[in-house]
C-alpha cells in the first residue's frame, strides 16, 4: 500500500500528461462527466459515484475508422496518446469482463480494443457515496474496485490510499516514487470505514427497491420468455437506444462505409439492438419485428446469453440505463418481475 | 498487431454471368489468395457502398479465384449487379465454419436446396463430387419457384448424367418449357432411397423452406444431429463481435452459418 497527498496527486496527473491524455470526472450540476484534465480543472471528483459516460467509450470509440482503402495488414494508427482514465468505479470495471470476452476471447481478436486495453491506464477509485439508482451489490460487485485496475485510490481526508493492481501500476509508482509516501497509520481503517458506509447505502437501495440478487437470476429469461412482461415494459419505449449506448457492457456495433467510391473508409459505430432493423437481413426478414421482442432480446443477451457463454451477467448495477431512459423503463423493476412468480 | 479483420483485400472482378433476371454470378480475383472451406462465407465490399455476406458458389479447391452468386434483394446487392469486368471490390474472410466433410465419410448423403440456397450448395456439390467415392450414396433434391429462377442449368444437366449422383429438381409453378416435376421440394424427397436413420441431410434455402424440409426429414427418420442447416442471419463483422447475427448462444458468423439442427432446435423462433 502506498499513499499520496492531494497536492502530490495533482502533480501526478500533471506528470502523466507527458505520456497520456488524462481524463478526470468533473462535476457539473448533479452529474460527473469525464473531462480532459488540465491545470485549471475545477470540480474534479475522484470519489463519489460513476461518471455519466460508460468507461467503454475509451476502449471502443462511439465512432471510429477501422479500415481504410485496402490496407489489410495495418490497423489505422492513432495519432493521439493513450488515455489515462482517472476515478473509474468498480461497476465500470466489471464492464471489462464482458467487453474483454467479446473483443479478445475468440479466434478473431479486435486489434483496436486490444491496443487500447494494453496502452490505456486505469486509475480507479472507491465510491464514496451512492446515488438512488446504484445497485451494483445485487450483481455481486462491491462499490470499490478489486480487480482490473492499474492503481486504485481510496480517498481520505488529506490524500489517497493507493493500491497497485497491475505491473503497469507498479511501474507508474516506481517512476513517480517521490510523489508517494508511507501509508499513515489510520489510513486503512479510514478506508474500510468509508467502504462499509457506502456498501450499506447500496444495500439500503437494494432493500428499498426490493431488487433481486443475481443468485436468483438463473433461468429467468427462459421461464418468462412468453410472459406479458415484455409487452408491458415495451409500451412506453421510444426505440432511442440510449440504454445501449450508456451501458458499460453493451458492445454491438455496425460497420458503415463512407459514401465515397474513391476512398474507402469503414467506420465502426455503436449500434443498438432496440432499433428495428438491427437483426434484419437484406431480403427484409426480421427475427424481431416488434419492439417488445427487441426489449426481450436485450434482456436475453444480458441475463441468458452472457451467463451461458461467459459465466457472467452482463449488468453492472450502475443504473445508467434507468436514468437515461426517456420512457422510464427500469431494469430493477424488470428484474423483480422476472424473478417473481407472476406470469 | 494482428491483421486487421475489418479491412478487405483488394479484389478484381474477372467476369459477370447473368444466371436469371435477378441472379448474377461474379467471378473474383483477390490480390491475396483466399482459401475457404465449402460452407464458409465471405464479406464482399463495394467501395463507397458497403458490404454484404455471401457463401462462395465456386470450388474450394480453386484458390486464386472465387465466385459468388448474388440475388438482387437490397442496397448492396443492387450495386453488385451493376459490377463489370475489371471493377475493383473488396473481400474479407473466410468466416465461420464450413461443412464437416470428413464427418460425412462412409455415409449416405442427401442435399436439399431451395431458391437462393443453390449458391452455397453448388460449392458443396463440387466438393462432394470431387470425392464422391468417399460417400455411400449421394442425392440432390432442389426446388425453386419457377423454371426462370433455376440457376446453374448447365451444371445440373451435367450432374444429372452422373452415375455417382441421383438428382431431381422441381419448381413450385411450371411453364411451357418445364418438363420436370412441379411442387415444393418436400414433395420430391420420398423416393430418396437411403437409410434415413444413419443418413446425413444438408439443407440450404429460404427459412420457410428449411423449416418444412426439416420437418419432413424428421418424419422420414433423419436424426436431428444429422440434419445440417444454413442459417440466414444478419452477419456483419464476421467475427462474433458486432452482435447482429446472434442465434441463441451462438453467432451465425463464427459458430455457423451451418448448424446441426440438434444444436439450435431449442432456441426460440429460429426460422424467423
Amino acid at each position: 500500500m502506498h499513499y499520496i497527498s492531494k497536492n502530490n496527486f495533482v502533480k501526478l496527473l500533471e506528470a502523466l500528461q507527458a505520456d497520456y491524455e488524462v481524463y478526470v470526472p468533473v462535476k457539473k450540476d448533479k452529474q460527473r462527466f469525464y473531462k480532459k484534465f488540465n491545470q485549471s480543472s475545477d470540480n474534479v471528483v475522484i470519489g463519489e459515484v460513476r461518471a455519466y459516460e460508460p468507461l467503454k467509450a475509451f476502449f471502443s470509440r462511439a465512432r471510429e475508422i477501422v479500415a481504410e482503402d485496402f490496407k489489410t495488414d495495418k490497423v489505422p494508427s492513432s495519432t493521439n496518446k493513450p488515455f489515462a482514465i482517472v476515478g473509474v468505479k468498480a461497476c465500470d470495471l466489471k464492464g471489462f469482463k464482458v467487453q474483454d470476452h467479446v473483443f479478445t476471447n475468440h479466434d478473431y481478436k479486435d486489434p483496436f480494443y486490444i491496443r487500447n486495453r494494453q496502452q490505456n491506464l486505469i486509475i480507479s477509485a472507491d465510491c464514496t457515496s451512492a446515488i438512488e439508482t446504484c445497485f451494483c451489490m445485487a450483481l455481486g460487485i462491491q462499490p470499490y474496485p478489486r480487480e482490473n485496475f492499474d492503481i486504485n485510490l481510496s480517498q481520505g481526508k488529506e490524500g489517497f490510499l493507493v493500491e497497485v493492481g497491475s505491473q503497469k501500476g507498479e511501474t507508474l509508482i516506481d517512476k513517480h516514487s517521490s510523489l508517494f509516501e508511507e501509508m499513515p497509520d489510520e489510513a486503512l481503517s479510514e478506508r474500510d470505514g468509508q467502504r462499509n458506509w457506502v456498501a450499506k447505502k447500496v444495500e439500503d437501495n437494494i432493500k428499498e427497491n426490493d431488487i433481486p440478487h443475481q443468485e436468483s437470476y438463473k433461468g429467468i429469461i427462459e421461464k418468462k420468455y412468453e410472459s406479458d412482461i415484455w409487452k408491458d415494459e415495451a409500451k412506453t419505449c421510444v426505440e432511442c437506444g440510449a440504454c445501449n449506448t450508456i451501458c458499460p457492457t453493451c458492445h454491438c456495433f455496425l460497420l458503415y462505409d463512407q459514401k465515397s467510391p474513391q476512398h474507402m473508409a469503414r467506420l465502426r459505430i455503436w449500434d443498438s439492438c432496440m432499433i428495428k432493423d438491427f437483426a434484419e437481413v437484406a431480403g427484409g426478414a426480421n427475427p424481431r419485428p416488434k419492439l417488445w421482442m427487441r426489449l426481450r432480446n436485450r434482456f436475453e443477451k444480458k441475463f441468458d446469453f452472457f451467463p451461458k457463454v461467459a459465466d457472467i451477467y452482463a449488468c453492472t448495477g450502475c443504473g445508467r440505463c434507468i436514468s437515461a431512459c426517456p420512457a422510464k423503463i427500469d431494469i430493477r423493476k424488470v428484474l423483480k418481475k422476472l424473478v417473481g412468480n407472476a406470469q | 498487431m494482428p491483421n486487421n479483420p475489418y479491412s478487405p483485400i483488394e479484389t478484381k472482378v474477372l467476369e459477370v454471368t447473368t444466371e436469371t433476371p435477378t441472379i448474377k454470378t461474379i467471378k473474383l480475383k483477390p490480390k491475396e489468395e483466399i482459401s475457404f472451406a465449402t460452407g464458409q462465407f465471405i464479406e464482399l465490399t463495394i467501395p463507397g457502398v458497403g458490404e454484404a455476406p455471401f457463401t462462395p458458389s465456386s470450388r474450394p479447391s480453386v484458390k486464386d479465384t472465387m465466385e459468388v452468386t448474388v440475388m438482387k434483394v437490397g442496397r448492396v446487392t443492387e450495386r453488385i449487379h451493376q459490377l463489370k469486368k475489371g471493377d475493383i471490390v473488396g473481400l474479407r474472410g473466410p468466416f465461420g465454419k464450413g461443412y464437416p466433410l470428413d464427418d460425412f465419410k462412409g455415409k449416405e448423403l442427401l442435399v436439399v436446396g431451395g431458391g437462393c440456397g443453390f449458391a452455397p450448395l453448388r460449392s458443396l456439390m463440387y466438393s462432394l463430387l470431387e470425392r464422391s467415392d468417399e460417400f455411400k450414396k449421394l442425392f440432390f433434391r432442389g426446388g425453386c419457384k419457377t423454371p426462370r429462377e433455376l440457376v446453374y442449368r448447365s451444371e445440373t444437366e451435367k450432374w444429372r448424367e452422373r452415375k455417382d449422383l441421383n438428382l431431381k429438381l422441381t419448381v413450385d409453378a411450371g411453364d411451357e418449357s418445364w418438363q420436370g416435376h412441379v411442387g415444393l421440394v418436400t414433395t420430391i424427397l420420398d423416393d430418396v432411397d437411403m437409410d434415413y436413420a444413419s443418413g446425413i441431410a444438408i439443407v440450404c434455402g429460404p427459412p420457410v423452406m428449411m423449416k418444412f424440409a426439416t420437418r419432413k426429414l424428421q418424419e422420414m427418420g433423419f436424426k436431428e444431429e444429422n440434419i445440417y442447416l444454413s442459417m440466414e442471419k444478419n452477419m456483419s463483422c464476421g467475427i462474433g463481435k458486432c452482435g447482429h447475427c446472434r442465434l441463441g448462444i451462438y453467432y451465425a458468423c463464427k459458430d455457423g452459418p451451418v448448424f446441426k439442427y440438434s444444436k439450435i432446435k431449442n432456441f426460440p423462433n429460429i426460422w424467423d
